[in-house]
């Protein structure tokens, strides 16, 4: 089957199999910065911004979302223009092997979407799909923590 | 595994004409279908994410629901209007953030999977499910879960249930927070002065899925709350657990008579 999605902003149109995951057709199709893990729903590697709302991409099958819009890491910041998360987790050294990286960062994105001024209940609820096997959380927090505040200091200077 | 076609109804009777077709099964958020592998054994699936059925009101005292609406949006929605309702504090405990935006309610309460953390507080907040197709109606949520052959060739259109003040607890039975609960506690009670004058207490993941423990209700109304001794009242509160991940039966069944006590401990404390 067929079906057109606005990914980062840009339409495309795919092809793919009635039983495919989304998943499945953004790394069929280049998008591999959303990373393949449990395919449970479980480690949160996987997960995109499907109309705002973030997903695990392996739980969504394509067919339900044709027409949707769906960000992924890229289409929020790239290396020459990183996104201020993006920078906040380089500079907390929250990376290690980077492969739960795109996902804490795009839940980081989702949480300062729907609340600018979170507390520490409110961060860990919104990590709470996502997995690291590496770092411990200790950095991953600190990036957060560090990413809320770079985001504050955008905000105000646009004030 | 057969070849799946996806149907895309635009109206509630076109939707229900599909479900009927052989092999063919609806689609909300779709977590249960690829948690359960539903997928290699259905011919077909029908979206139902174009019907008017992803709503959320408060009307004539009641709370409306609308099958589509997912955990997530139950959670803000609720907020608005009861911040304290068990269902945030169960639902917000339910999975995890990502999974929280796909998960609906119709699909939750159609299957009553293991994993659910909405059932145990729609009983004790004595929900109404409303059935659109072959059994159209409005049916009390206990009758339905325990009426799995309701489900055939209809869709849950809502879950609506009374707007009310009631102090709550909720208790999910996992061994780390990403986890299915082996049991959950859903307790809702009233005081007047420092009496009990109503409470509900209900159970899901008993052997008999879910238990609504209505003598003990019956034995708490009236008391006054000081004179409660939670370390002793319980001993004798036996409920049938069958063996999980999580543990022998004696082991679930200690568990329950010990957070149950702890529950009402905190419903009651001031």
């Amino acid at each position: 089957m067929k079906g057109v999605f606005k990914i980062n902003g840009k339409e495309r149109e795919l092809t793919f199999k009635p039983h495919h995951t989304l998943l499945d057709i953004l790394r069929d199709n280049g998008y591999t910065e959303v990373k393949e893990g449990c395919r449970e729903g479980e480690c949160g590697a996987c997960v995109v911004l499907l109309n705002g709302k973030l997903v695990n991409s392996c739980q969504v099958l394509a067919a339900s979302v044709i027409g949707s819009e769906i960000l992924t890491v890229k289409g929020i910041g790239n290396l020459h223009s990183p996104h201020p998360i993006q920078e906040a987790f380089v500079e907390a050294g929250a990376v290690q092997c980077g492969f739960c990286t795109p996902g804490m960062v795009l839940a980081t994105y989702y949480l300062f979407s729907k609340n600018t001024d979170p507390d520490e209940k409110d961060i860990k609820q919104a990590l709470d799909g996502n997995l690291c096997r590496c770092t411990g959380y200790v950095k991953i927090l600190d990036a957060v923590r560090l990413a809320i505040k770079k985001m504050k200091e955008r905000e105000n200077e646009k004030v | 595994m057969y070849e799946i076609k996806w149907y895309f109804p635009q109206s509630i009777d076109e939707a229900l004409d599909l479900i009927k077709l052989e092999g063919v099964i609806p689609h909300a958020g779709g977590t249960g279908i690829l948690k359960s592998r539903l997928l290699e054994k259905i011919k077909g699936l029908v979206d139902l994410g174009k019907l008017p059925i992803n709503y959320f009101c408060e009307e004539n005292g009641e709370i409306k629901i609308g099958a589509m609406q997912t955990y997530n949006d139950v959670i803000e929605n609720l907020q608005q209007i009861d911040p304290d309702s068990i269902l945030i504090k169960a639902l917000s405990q339910a999975a995890s953030t990502p999974l929280r935006n796909r998960i609906t309610v119709g699909g939750s309460v159609s299957y009553f999977p293991i994993w659910s953390d909405i059932m145990g507080p729609l009983i004790a907040l004595d929900a109404k499910v409303t059935l659109l197709g072959e059994n159209a109606g409005m049916y009390d949520i206990r009758y339905f879960a325990k009426n799995r052959l309701l489900r055939r060739n209809s869709l849950v259109k809502e879950v609506k249930f009374e707007k009310d003040r009631w102090r709550s607890y909720y208790f999910r039975a996992a061994r780390t927070f990403f986890d299915y609960a082996a049991f959950t506690i859903s307790i809702l009670a009233k005081k007047d002065k420092n009496l009990v004058k109503d409470i509900r207490i209900v159970v899901t993941g008993c052997a008999r899925k879910f238990s609504r423990l209505e003598d003990l209700e019956e034995e708490l109304k009236g008391k006054e709350t000081q004179d409660l001794n939670f370390d002793d009242i319980f001993k004798d509160i036996n409920l049938e657990f069958r063996g999980k991940r999580h543990g022998s039966p004696e082991y679930l069944n200690h568990l329950f008579q010990v957070e149950l006590a702890r529950g009402l401990s905190k419903i009651f404390g001031d």
